[in-house]
């Protein structure tokens, strides 16, 4: 009983409340400032992924990969050669003090 | 993307192993190459530009100079080991102990005066240039090693005297 009166008040409440709720329009060019957006995002991943495709594709050259590893040599073998030196130096310097001056005297 | 991110690393750590491998192998072959020779005096011909006629007169110079230094030295050691026998068990340092710290010392600043004076025969016995050099570097590289120990120790030693009196 209870039920059957309280229904029709309650679909008469329900369409006088979406009546009254307002829907608030959207700013203007909204669908366009949406679309805008999503293309700005995605632009700086597809252009990293460019950037580093084309600089893989760049050292895998053969000409590239070549120098690369004739200048890796060498200055590798630069570096360690001065190095190598250097060290054998300082040995040679060490055997001389070592030769003519005691240990008790350093 | 992960493939190219792959293949740069994989660049990389190659190109990194190029440069090591041929840096060590590089290193290797030269300390071999000019560190095989048992002259002690070859530092001397490397540093100083020495010819063969200089080097001939090094020679003889430290022939001549190492049986005496050598002597002095064996005095030394005999003098230690007295000492070590004075100080054997002993709570206090007696007078006899005290007797051959003093001869040590002696002893040792006698050994330091005949080093000093082969290297200012060596230097002399270089071109003038060489010579001062050498003597310099000689004096920083024995007694200087010496003086920064003692120096250094000096400081320590002035550290800890602020802080006891704080």
């Amino acid at each position: 009983m209870e039920k059957e009166n309280s229904n029709p008040n309650d679909e008469k409440l329900s369409a006088l409340l979406r009546e009254a709720r307002s829907t608030p329009s959207l700013p203007p060019r909204f669908q366009e400032g949406v679309w805008r957006r999503i293309e700005e995002s995605e632009i700086p991943a597809t252009a990293r992924m460019n950037w580093l495709e084309a600089m893989v594709s760049w050292a895998l050259r053969p000409k590239f990969a070549l120098t690369a590893a004739v200048v890796l040599v060498a200055a590798g073998s630069l570096a360690g050669a001065r190095e190598g030196n250097h060290a054998a130096h300082q040995d040679a310097q060490t055997r001389y003090v070592t030769s003519v001056a005691p240990n008790s005297l350093r | 993307m992960k493939r190219s991110l792959l293949i740069l690393i994989i660049a990389v750590l190659a190109g990194s192993a190029l440069f090591a491998g041929s840096y060590f192998m590089s290193r290797r072959v030269c300390e071999t190459c000019t560190g095989k020779s048992t002259d002690s005096l070859d530092w001397l011909r490397q540093e100083f530009q020495l010819s063969d006629a200089e080097m001939a007169r090094m020679h003889e110079l430290h022939d001549g100079y190492l049986p005496k230094c050598g002597a002095m030295c064996a005095q030394i050691a005999a003098k230690k080991q007295e000492l070590d026998t004075a100080l054997a068990g002993a709570t206090n340092i007696s007078a006899d102990a005290k007797q051959k710290l003093t001869e040590l010392a002696i002893l040792r600043s006698q050994c330091q005066a005949q080093m000093l004076q082969h290297f200012i025969e060596v230097s002399q016995a270089m071109p003038p240039e060489q010579g001062r050099r050498y003597l310099v570097e000689m004096e920083r590289l024995t007694v200087g090693a010496h003086e920064q120990t003692e120096q250094s120790m000096s400081e320590h030693a002035g550290h800890e005297h602020m802080h006891g009196g704080n």
